[in-house]
């Protein structure tokens, strides 16, 4: 699967965490989930499940330690497929 | 051993050896100074002792959180200054969010004297998974790690089972055997969360012993660990209220 299209359905998955829409509608892969997006840190978790769901992987507790960024997800994602 | 694990260490032997000092007044301080009193006192620190003499599986405290002095309360309702010093590693590890508690240089020393490790709350999960290792390492060397599970203070003042952080669900994953000790504090004058508790104020506590399971892995693993505390939490404060009636 192309970045690009992860990074789609990565965006779409954050999209009702996110409490700064503005800041979502020009998200890259260097928008910092927590600080830009201002996604709660408490549904980070909720969000990397959504990402098993999704994508149909796993991700082990130290991986979500690697979340920050939007390119974070679609890196994880793509190592996982 | 990691530079953490050794810092963690040194800070454990200073506030130990200044033990003698700090416990006994901050014991004065609540009972004669603030005038608190825990109702069945005796009988908490009965069983807190008990937990702590049967079996050397980890032990957590896992408590609602309504003011910024609840981890007082709840380490001086579970032992008296006596117990303490000579059961030192039974004085719980606190958990403050550090932005409270940085803010002037003795507020800092007090943390790091009074057996804190400091959180940033909403900061990056390396920093939070840094602050987990750090209570799982203290866990398994029989100290005591003190935690809320809702992650900070409950702001509509009842525990809340959407704010439940995984993080302690990912702690007791990594602590074979954990037990936790989940405790529902509340002063009789709290209607909400607040910064401190009113003088003379009368607080009551349930506690409740759990050994938390799950057949999940990872992250749903995890989570599940941790909802199951905050709902026996919001169970214990279904009964705190039950009782007031």
């Amino acid at each position: 699967m192309e970045a690009t299209e992860i990074q789609e359905r990565v965006i779409k998955i954050l999209t009702p965490y996110v409490k700064d829409q503005a800041a979502l509608a020009s998200a890259g892969p260097e928008t910092n989930i927590l600080e830009d997006l201002k996604v709660n840190s408490a549904r980070l978790v909720d969000v990397v499940l959504a990402f098993e769901d999704e994508f149909d992987i796993e991700i082990a507790d130290e991986d979500v330690d690697t979340v920050n960024l939007v390119g974070d997800c679609v890196t994880l994602i793509g190592q996982k497929l | 051993m990691a530079d953490d694990h050794r810092a963690l260490l040194r800070q454990l032997a200073v506030s130990r050896v200044l033990s003698p000092i700090w416990v006994p007044i901050f014991t004065a301080l609540m009972r004669w100074g603030l005038r608190w009193h825990v109702e069945e006192m005796a009988a908490h620190r009965a069983m807190y002792a008990r937990l702590r003499t049967e079996s050397n599986a980890p032990l957590l405290i896992c408590a609602n959180h309504l003011t910024m002095y609840d981890s007082f309360v709840i380490g001086w309702a579970l032992g008296g200054p006596g117990f303490y010093l000579r059961n030192f590693s039974a004085m719980p590890w606190n958990t403050p969010e550090r932005a409270n508690f940085s803010s002037t240089w003795w507020k800092r020393v007090l943390t790091y004297v009074l057996k804190c490790v400091p959180v940033e709350r909403g900061s990056d999960r390396k920093a939070v998974a840094q602050v987990l290792d750090r209570i799982r390492f203290l866990a398994e060397r029989g100290e005591v790690g003190m935690i809320f599970p809702e992650g900070g203070r409950s702001r509509t003042g009842r525990v809340e089972i959407e704010s439940a952080a995984y993080g302690v669900g990912r702690l007791i994953s990594a602590l074979p055997g954990c037990r936790v000790l989940c405790i529902y504090l509340r002063g009789e004058h709290q209607e909400s969360w607040s910064e401190s508790p009113i003088n003379g104020e009368r607080f009551r506590m349930k506690l409740e012993c759990v050994e938390p399971k799950t057949d999940a892995r990872g992250l749903r693993g995890s989570l599940d660990l941790s909802r199951q505390i905050v709902t026996r939490l919001v169970d214990m404060e279904k009964a705190w209220f039950d009782d007031r009636k």
